[in-house]
């Protein structure tokens, strides 16, 4: 184990903090860009139509406890029993989603430009790393690490004697893109870029397959247990009355 | 120790004195949690510099990370006026969410920080 190296100043004024401002501004400019390129779609009306009843039923099911037990059944009954219940979706009739997306040459292409706005940032960020600060030691972490972490941390380095908390400036580009992740959603907003692929995995769980969630709503609601609140209502308001005379 | 003070998210109305019933509003909740995550990256960044300019390292960098997310829960604690059944469904949604979320920031810029004053 080497003791401790001594590192350039120059290293830190030129590799270290640009890397990371850089990092910073192309987070901010692909946030930017992707919000740009974000084409309005025409909504299918029946997506939205089948996502309101979703959006009812789950109404349903969350205030449940606050309708009389009749009116409660008279509502399942209007989503979900099995000859025309909003829910109930007919054997067959359910959409493949694979052929959905091919018919709707839209989806697929908004698709590919929310990729083309992840990878080509990232290749190009990559490439210019590479090319200007690759084989040298940038900074180093202040915890000690074992060996196994040799690979991640020292990306462009071949010496095995150096110590392990020092990070290569191709690991600090890595460390930055994963880390940085917080500060974006502080200065961006909740919806920023790098959540870009949470929200695809989502939209395909979600929005190209309405059967799914329609049945999946239904089964919810179907076991759902119905207790009528507003008796336990009037012990919780001589509760809340008598801490008040007290 | 600011982070918190932009939580407005005290949205949630519930006088709730029996709590064996649910009664939330889950978008109110869902943005009081937003609030919490908020609050906790944003105290992992300021700890992360604070510890990166005390040059603290190896296990006092993590023990300060405990310190200032217990500070972190303590404050939102406050925040909610002592009563977290009002505004959250369990003690654990002040407690531990974001907790491991905000150390990879807290890691970056206690390097970032460290690396800066310390070791040129």
């Amino acid at each position: 184990m080497a003791e401790d190296l001594v590192l350039d100043t120059a290293i830190r004024d030129w590799v270290l903090i640009p890397l990371s401002v850089v990092m910073v501004l192309i987070g901010i400019l692909r946030y930017f860009v992707s919000k740009l390129m974000r084409s309005s779609t025409q909504p299918d009306p029946k997506i939205i139509k089948e996502g309101q009843v979703i959006i009812r039923a789950r109404n349903l099911r969350a205030g449940a406890n606050y309708i009389p037990a009749k009116s409660f059944r008279a509502r399942k009954v209007y989503y979900s029993n099995e000859e025309n219940g909003l829910l109930h979706v007919p054997k067959g009739q359910a959409q493949n989603p694979q052929a959905q997306m091919f018919s709707d040459p839209n989806m697929a292409m908004d698709m590919m430009k929310k990729n083309l706005s992840m990878i080509i940032p990232q290749t190009l960020t990559f490439a210019w790393v590479n090319f200007f600060f690759s084989g040298f030691v940038a900074a180093k972490i202040p915890f000690p690490l074992t060996q196994r972490f040799r690979t991640m941390l020292q990306n462009g380095i071949d010496l095995s004697t150096v110590d392990v908390s020092y990070v290569s400036s191709r690991s600090w580009y890595f460390l930055n893109l994963f880390g940085l992740r917080g500060l974006f959603s502080l200065i961006l907003g909740e919806e920023n870029a790098t959540d870009d692929t949470q929200r695809m995995m989502q939209m395909s769980g979600f929005g190209f397959d309405p059967s799914k969630s329609l049945g999946a709503e239904k089964d919810g609601l179907d076991i759902i247990q119905h207790d009528w609140a507003l008796p336990k209502f009037e012990q919780r308001a001589e509760a809340v009355l008598r801490k008040l005379v007290k | 120790m600011s982070g918190h003070d932009n939580s407005n998210g005290s949205s949630e109305k519930s006088s709730s004195v029996m709590d064996d019933l649910p009664t939330f509003n889950a978008e109110n909740m869902q943005n009081n949690m937003k609030v919490i995550l908020y609050s906790r990256t944003f105290m992992a960044i300021i700890g992360g510099v604070i510890a990166g300019i005390l040059g603290l390292t190896s296990l006092t960098g993590f023990i300060f990370y405990f310190l200032v997310m217990v500070i972190t829960s303590v404050a939102l604690t406050a925040k909610a006026k002592f009563s977290i059944h009002s505004y959250f469904d369990s003690w654990n949604r002040v407690m531990l969410d974001g907790f491991f979320g905000g150390l990879m920031s807290f890691v970056l810029f206690w390097t970032f920080a460290y690396d800066i004053v310390h070791i040129f």
